[in-house]
Order: structure tokens, then sequence, then C-alpha cells
């Protein structure tokens, strides 16, 4: 009697309560969700996560922003074409040294103030003083110090560079030199804190289409519309009223609610989901290989047994790259193997990566390994994050049962995401996969900060002179026709060497409501919800 | 009178032996966070031009430059003047973070236990009464089926029937549906902010929330609490004073509640003040797959980031917990059963 009682009670209890979710007509709302949270309010400050970059665009303005070209049919972002923001218009004088802007005359912060020269300086300043995170990024642009920004008058602002940087105006595109509210901003600081980090941290100070609402770290940040706004392409304020950005942790959970329609976009779903909702074709799935991103298989190439080379092609051709592709990634995203080389020559040299001349095969593999003084292979660990776990582990599975075939036994090592930047950053891992990202994915960009010095990025602890050499010349090499040749050089040089095996670029599943339009692709791998829009 | 001042004395006594056991997790979470591999500084320093520099940017920040004792006798001190240091992955003072997830975490667990116990208690007296019928083989196959099945695969289960397939459950993602207001912040506990606000359309919303993920914290610890009650109603029905009510012909309910039923309530009381600790912290996998904002799930974040502020903060919020609650169930057993607290 008392278990019916009692099962009775549970039932009632559920059906009075679960009601159906609140249907409201919400058009001009968004809501995203997505399984990482937002950490601080200004990009710049040390730590901040990748939707920190993200909000930050919507708040803030920069004086420029990347333009969009199409790649394969899907929109991305253009490193080379840029389009004003603050910005009405820029000038680069002809020997490159001077980029003068000026600067819009209507345009207004949150609070009213309007924008001006003054604010430019500062903010520019502060990314370029300050401890925070602009000062690394900007100097990849030749941008190093206060004295090279000056205040003409309200409305015009000067750049000047010690050298025409290809990268210069690009840099001020990125994330960290978002122009702030300069006079409020000043109003907060403090002896100890000259420029206001603690403050920016938590408020913001900027002119973006987007103002915070709520912001809960962690769990949830809602937007409210900058009517004021007018700097998206139709000189128009951005077209939805409000943003909702949820923390929903479980992928699952995420593919479900946007399924159900009770979510509108969301871009890191599994790639079997993304797959599987693409089959239903109820929603639009728009899946942009990230072509500023590169997997790799990486070795330390400065211990044995990869300090040599053979070892290292040994292993290129001893992976099972197609198995790999499709088990990691469902064969979602660009290869980066499988290409054919006519005499072992990159074919061109104006970007990187490019796909290499390297397929399964384990005879070669054997030889190599056996040249190398291994004839009986070796032992050795393969690491991966566990933040990367989803597509490294069918991956390293593969890779372990595929390299047993040459004779070397390897151990999967599965750890924590800190422990592993740790010991990446001490040089202690000797055979792992990474993903890097690029935010400016130009050729020498890529060599100058994945291939040189003693830099946690230089995965493969990679020391050639010609890599330096030609890199650092391709920097400020006006000539594209020059700048390709030691391109090709370099690429050809990377294959050569092996320093590590490019494996693929996965893809960025965007799966969104069918009535959601304008989304594109872009450099910080978040949306930008500026250029979105229902139908 | 005598009675709850020794309860108080007890209470009191058994308040103050613990705090040595404090001190001791505090110290030893801190060493430990510090011995385990993996820099929180080099982890947060990952923008992409993040060099040297950063990481060292970062490790000032923390205060990580200093010596390990020194960082010790600085926590200790920021402790006793109540900061409880910042957290990287949310960017907020840790004390801040604590306080708006807690309630969120207590109000979940809360409601689970009283869900357990109210299916436990009912079930393990009926199997205890009729052992070894087909009502106790029952009792015992959804045990086991509760503590087979891992709790993220029964959450994921409910989400599938009753939020994807069914559509009656709205959409597992926090603690109310995004489209509500919030009520004004009384207690953090969210049926009682919204009762207490009178909005009883948010407290719709917030309850139908709450319904998938308790049950699904519920169906796990209905086993080992409806296994003690029934043990212990075994016990105390087969002793002398049950056979004697019975003898006196006194109502067979009477029997039951009042006699056999108190009197095995000890033993269960403990294990719900045990099972109530574990949960608060061990039902991360709940939180994270209903999206719910609590503790546990803030603690693993923290964890896998090497985080240290929040994870050393989250210990000593458990442990402290873990304190109160046993306080409680001294107190209870005083209730319970008079002739505990005549020590």
């Amino acid at each position: 009697m008392t278990i019916v009682r009692t099962a009775c009670l549970a039932v009632a209890l559920l059906a009075s309560t679960a009601l159906p979710a609140l249907t409201q007509t919400r058009a001009e709302t968004l809501r995203h969700v997505t399984g990482a949270a937002i950490n601080t309010l200004d990009p710049n400050i040390p730590g901040s996560t990748r939707e920190a970059f993200g909000l930050s665009l919507l708040t803030y303005d920069r004086l420029l922003s990347f333009g969009k070209k199409q790649l394969d049919g899907k929109w991305v972002f253009d490193l080379d074409n840029f389009k004003p923001e603050l910005a009405e218009s820029y000038t680069v004088s002809p020997d490159g040294l001077k980029i003068t802007f000026k600067l819009r005359q209507d345009a207004k912060f949150h609070d009213g103030t309007p924008v001006t020269a003054d604010d430019v300086k500062w903010s520019l300043d502060r990314a370029v003083t300050a401890n925070v995170l602009g000062k690394g990024q900007l100097l990849t642009g030749s941008l190093t110090s206060a004295d090279q920004f000056k205040v003409v008058d309200a409305h015009t602002f000067e750049v000047t560079l010690p050298k025409p940087d290809k990268l210069a105006l690009a840099n001020l595109a990125v994330v960290y030199p978002v122009i702030f509210n300069s006079k409020l901003a000043k109003s907060k600081a403090t002896a100890e804190d000259p420029w206001a980090l603690a403050w920016l941290k938590e408020n913001t100070a900027g002119s973006g289409a987007y103002i915070i609402e709520s912001f809960k770290p962690g769990e949830t940040t809602i937007l409210r519309r900058n009517p004021d706004w007018n700097r998206g392409s139709a000189e128009k304020p951005a077209s939805f009223k409000r943003i909702i950005t949820q923390t929903i942790p479980e992928a699952a959970t995420r593919a479900n609610l946007v399924e159900k329609g009770d979510a509108d976009i969301v871009i890191d779903l599994q790639a079997t989901d993304a797959a599987d909702l693409e089959k239903k074709g109820k929603l639009k799935v728009i899946s942009t290989p990230q072509y500023n991103s590169i997997t790799f298989v990486s070795f330390n190439n400065q211990t044995p047994p990869f300090d040599k080379l053979e070892v290292r092609k040994a292993i290129a051709y001893a992976l099972p790259y197609d198995d790999m592709f499709k088990a990691a990634l469902f064969g979602r995203g660009a290869p980066l193997y499988g290409a054919n080389w006519t005499e072992g020559k990159a074919p061109t040299g104006a970007v990187f990566p490019i796909p290499q001349p390297l397929k399964t095969d384990l005879v070669e593999a054997k030889k190599l390994l056996t040249a190398a003084g291994f004839p009986e292979g070796f032992s050795t660990t393969f690491s991966f994050n566990v933040g990367q776990a989803g597509t490294a582990e069918p991956m390293a599975a593969l890779l372990k049962e595929s390299l047993a075939k040459i004779g070397i036994k390897v151990e999967i090592q599965k750890l924590p995401d800190a422990q592993m930047s740790t010991l990446i950053n001490e040089k202690k891992v000797p055979f792992f996969t990474e993903g890097i990202v690029a935010w400016l994915p130009s050729m020498d960009y890529f060599y100058r900060n994945f291939y040189i010095g003693p830099i946690r990025w230089n995965y493969s602890s990679l020391d050639d002179a010609k890599i330096t050499e030609w890199a650092q010349a391709a920097r400020f090499e006006p000539d594209m026709a020059k700048y390709a040749a030691l391109g090709k050089d370099l690429n050809t040089r990377h294959f050569e060497l092996m320093p590590q095996i490019p494996l693929w670029q996965p893809s960025q599943d965007a799966v969104m409501a069918s009535s959601i339009d304008g989304y594109v692709y872009q450099f910080h791998r978040q949306i930008d919800f500026r250029d979105l829009s229902r139908k | 009178m005598s009675q709850l001042s020794t309860t108080a004395k007890r209470a009191g006594w058994r308040f103050a032996s613990s705090l040595p056991a404090l001190f001791g997790v505090l110290v030893f979470t801190f060493l430990l966070m510090r011995v385990l591999p993996g820099d929180p500084a080099v982890f947060f320093a990952s923008g992409p031009s993040a060099g040297k520099e950063e990481i060292e940017m970062i490790r000032q920040q923390m205060g990580l430059d200093k010596p390990v004792p020194e960082q010790l006798v600085r926590y200790l001190g920021d402790i006793g003047s109540g900061n409880l240091g910042r957290s990287l992955t949310t960017g907020q003072p840790v004390l801040a973070d604590l306080k708006s997830r807690l309630p969120a975490s207590l109000e979940l667990t809360f409601m689970a236990l009283l869900i357990a116990l109210l299916t436990a208690i009912p079930l393990g007296v009926a199997a205890a009464l009729r052992q070894g019928s087909w009502i106790d083989h029952v009792v015992r196959f959804i045990c086991a089926l509760g503590v087979c099945v891992p709790t993220f695969v029964s959450g994921l289960l409910l989400i599938y029937a009753f939020y994807y397939l069914l559509g009656i459950a709205p959409d597992p993602t926090g603690r109310v549906d995004i489209f509500t207001s919030q009520p004004p912040l009384v207690t953090g506990f969210l049926l009682i902010d919204f009762a207490v606000a009178g909005d009883w359309e948010g407290w719709r919303a917030a309850a139908s929330q709450l319904v998938l993920p308790a049950f699904t914290m519920a169906l796990f610890v209905v086993a080992p609490l409806a296994r003690i009650t029934r043990a212990a109603m075994l016990a105390s029905l087969g002793s002398d004073f049950v056979r004697t009510a019975r003898s006196l012909g006194l109502p067979p309910r009477k029997v039951i509640v009042t006699y056999a039923l108190r009197n095995a309530l000890l033993p269960v009381l403990t294990i719900a003040g045990i099972v109530f600790s574990t949960m608060l912290g061990a039902n991360v996998l709940v939180e994270k797959v209903f999206s719910w904002p609590g503790v546990a799930s803030y603690a693993l974040d923290a964890l896998l980031a090497s985080d240290y502020a929040p994870v050393q903060g989250f210990v000593l919020l458990m442990a402290s917990i873990f304190v109160v609650v046993n306080l409680t169930v001294d107190v209870l057993y005083g209730i319970a059963d008079p002739r505990v607290s005549v020590e």
C-alpha cells in the first residue's frame, strides 16, 4: 500500500511541476549555448578565456575589424581586407611607416561621451605598456611603445612604425586594442593600478554594439542592444535586441537544446552530434575548416629518440591518417596529408599550412626506423590533455595500433589540461598531440611563433638556423613574389626536417536554427553576433 | 531543560573538537594543491601570444612567486580575515562564487534527500515487514537498479525521455528558465525566495527545473537508505519490546510506527547524514548534466585548471558542512532516542 502511495505521490509531483517550457515569442532574442565560460569583461586581463574575447568584441569597438571572404562557399574572416569600425577611413603613407586614422564624428560610448582620439591613444598606450595580454600580441605588428601613437586632433590619430610591417593593421583589428572610454576608466584608476585593470575586469567602458545587462561568470551573460551603435555594414544597430549566452557543460544537452529549438546557435558540439544534426536536415549546419588552425602530432626534437630525423620520418609514414581523420573528426575538417609534391618541393609558399606529401607506408616506415638504428623499435609515451579527449582518444588508440606494427610500443597518457601545459612549457613531453591557432594566419607568423626559440609555442623545440633566418626575412619582405619564394623554401624545409606532423584543420561546426543568417567564421573562433540576423 | 542544555553542551564540545581537524584539512589541501603536477599560471597564460612574461605576470598575481611557507602563512592570514582568494576560472572572489553557488547545491541536495527519504523509509519498512516476499524482492531490485546506474546515465536518460521525447520537462539549463526573471535575493534558495516574493509562476518554473536533477540524485541514494531501514527494522521487529507490545494487543500501526520504527531510526539518521554530505560534493555529474550552477562542478572545473583558491575554498566549505551535518545528526539523535543524550 505504502509503495503505491509513494509512487502516486512521485508521479503527481512530477506532473504538477513539469510544465512545457515557456514558449515565448522571442524572435528578437538570440540564445547561444556553450560549454565554456567568460571570466573577465576586459580581454586584456591575463588568463582571459576565448569566450571573454568573443564578448569584448560585442561590448567594445576597435579602430578596424576584419572583412570577410568566401572560402569553399563559406564566409570566413579576411586578413587582408579591413572594415572601418571607429575609424571612418585610414591612409598608409607611401613608405609604409605612418598610418593615419580619421575617426567617426558620431561615435559615442555607452554613457554618451563622444569617442575621441584621446580615448584611442589611452587604449593603445594601455595595450602596449600595462601588464596586459596586448603587449605580447601587438609586438608581432611592430607596435611596442606609446611613443608610436599620436593624437593629431580630436578625430585624427596617427600610428608610426619603425619598419613597414604587414601585420601592423591586422594587429589593430584583434581583440586586445579595443577602445576604452578613457575618461571613465581614468576616474576608476588608482595609484597602484593606473590602467584601471581591476575595475575594467568587472565593468565595461565601451562603445560597442551591445551593453551588458547581467553577467554571472560560469552561468549566463545577457546582452542588450546599443540602439545608437551604427558601425555595422548597413550603418544600423545590430539585428538582435537581446543576446543570451548560457554555459551548458554537457555537449549532448547542447545538441538537444538546439535541436529542440530552445537554443538558437551553438559552435562547440561534438563532431558526432554535428554530423547527426546535419543529416536530420532540420537545422542549418555551417561547417568551416578552421583555416587558421592546425592539429598535429609533435615530438620533442631535442630528446632521443626523436632527435633522429629518420625516427620522425618513420612515424610520419606509419600514421594511419585516413582512419584517424574518420575516427577523431568523422571527416569534418580539411586533411593536411595525402598531397603530391613534385621532386619533394612545396608547391606553394604564400600560405602555411599546406597538405603534406604523406600517406601510410609501413614498409618505408620500417626501413627508416632500421636506418635510424632502431630495427627492433623502442618504447615511448604519447600524451594528450583531457580537454581534447573527445578527438585525441580515438586518434591515440589508432596511432598506438599502427606504430606497434613497426615495433614502436606506445603507452597512452591522458593528462589534466593544466598538467599538460606545464609539461609542454618545461619541454618534458616527448611525443604528443596538440592543436595551434594563429589569429593572423600569415605564413611567416606561423613560422615565427611556432618554430623559433625556447618558447612554449615551439612545441617541437625546433632550432634550425635556416627556418629562423627565412621566417624573419619574410616578415618584412614587401614584395609578395619574394615572400612566396621564401615561403616555398620554408614549407619544403619544414617537410624535410619533419619537426612535427600536421594532420588536419578541424572544422568549426556552427549549428543554428534555419532562420539564422549571416554567420561568419572569425579569427578568435567565437561568434560575432553583430553579423547575425533572423530571417 | 536539562536535556536541552546537555544537548547544547554536547554540540558545543563536538564543534570545538572538530576545529583542529578543520585546520588540518586546510593545511593538507593547501600543500596537496602545490604538490599536484600542473602549474595554473602556465595553464591560464594560454593566449595566442603568451610568453614567459605573461606566465610570470599570472604567477605574481596569484602570489606563487613567493616560497611555499610564506604562501601558507599569507593564505591562513587571508582566511582569518574572510578572504578565500580569487578564482581564475570565473575571475570572481572565491567567497562570492561559493556564496552564490552553495544555495543551488543545497537546494538540490535537500530536495533529493527528501525524495530519497520519502521513498526509502516506506520501502525499507515494507520490505522488513514482508521479509522474503515479492515486496522484499521488488525493493531489492529497485535498490540494485538505483545503485548500478551511474547518475550521469540516469540523468541523461531522464532528460532524453522527459525533455527530448515527451517535452514535458523544461530544458535542463540550470535553476530557472532563462526567460523567467529571478526573485529578489533573500536566502538564495529559489523556492523560498519565489515564495517570499509571492511569484508563484516563478516558483513553478524553479520547481519544475528541480524535479529531474533531484530525482536523478535521489535514485542513487535510495538504495543505502532503504537497505539500512530494512535491516534496522528487522532488528527492532525481532526485539523483546515489539513482542511485548504485540502480546499486549496494541494496534499494529502503533507497534510498527511508534515502537519499531522510532527505534530503527538511529542508523537511518546516521546514514542520511553521511549521504547528505557525500551528495553535496560528489554529485558533480548531476550538476554537469543539468548545467546546475552548484559548488561541485565549480570545484571540478577549478581542479582541472589547477586553480588553487577555489579548490581550497571548496574543501574548506565541505569540511565545515561535514562538521555541521554531524552536529545536526547528533542533536537529532537526542530527539529520536532520548537515552542517547544522557551520557
